[in-house]
């Protein structure tokens, strides 16, 4: 299950940076 | 080589996303800069263009999307259910379920997930958990694409000379919502039609199939 829970928290803290740069991004008029 | 195996799934998906983002991201540049071009503006590089808010809205809207998709069919199919589809509970499982069958609170296994075995407001958070992280990405990502469509959008608007919108005025505009459906109709024909179409076709192999000779009406436990 080690590398089950690694993928998990890949795909997670992909979506979390990803969605936090998009709003980062449209915050600051870019 | 076994563990990989066990997780082939999740690792070739993650891979193709990488791949296909990365196409995006390219296909979406020399699109960008023919647009700015014709407009007698300055093109822009990779860098620019990956960090700006119009590639970002064309991966916000479409992830939205999908959220929502798989945030609907985890929650209705807890309901609702459609008779002979491999996607579908058999009709007389709608609802719940109780503990026994969920494996839960006195009747979890020794190995059962801690908060299924705690139960309380622990183990009840936990068994809406998948629903709560689906519909949570769903939402950011919908604000996500409304936040970035809007400079987007604005940037069309200074092109041609024209004021900017506000967030409140882009969320009642006609381009916030044509992004949002467009994608939402997509999502619901590809869902619906998977439903239904798992009842009388089949895929030898795969679990998202029955198996080739089970009846059109038997629904998979």
């Amino acid at each position: 299950m080690t590398l089950a829970k690694v993928i998990f928290a890949c795909y997670a803290l992909f979506i979390v940076l990803v969605l936090a740069a998009a709003f980062v991004i449209g915050a600051s008029g870019r | 080589m076994k563990t990989l195996k066990d997780n082939s799934l999740s690792l070739v998906f993650g891979l193709l996303l990488l791949i296909t983002l990365a196409a995006q991201a390219l296909v979406g540049l020399a699109d960008y800069n023919e647009q700015a071009e014709i407009a007698g503006l300055a093109e822009i590089d990779l860098a620019r263009y990956i960090t700006s808010s119009s590639f970002m809205v064309d991966v916000a809207e479409n992830w939205q999307s999908e959220y929502l998709q798989f945030t609907l069919y985890i929650l209705l199919t807890v309901w609702l259910v459609q008779r002979g589809s491999s996607e579908s509970k058999p009709p007389e499982d709608a609802g719940f379920g109780d503990d026994e069958q969920e494996r839960y609170g006195e009747f979890a296994q020794p190995d059962s997930p801690a908060p299924a075995r705690a139960g309380g407001w622990w183990g009840g958070l936990y068994s809406w958990s998948l629903t709560v992280v689906m519909a949570v990405i769903f939402l950011l990502s919908w604000g996500a694409q409304a936040v970035t469509g809007r400079v987007a959008f604005n940037e069309e608007r200074f092109r041609d000379l024209l004021d900017p919108f506000t967030l409140g005025e882009y969320l009642q505009h006609p381009d916030f919502w044509n992004r949002t459906l467009q994608n939402w109709q997509s999502e619901l024909l590809a869902v619906g039609s998977m439903v239904i179409f798992a009842v009388f076709l089949r895929q030898r192999g795969s679990p998202e199939s029955k198996e080739v000779g089970v009846p059109h009406e038997e629904t998979p436990k």
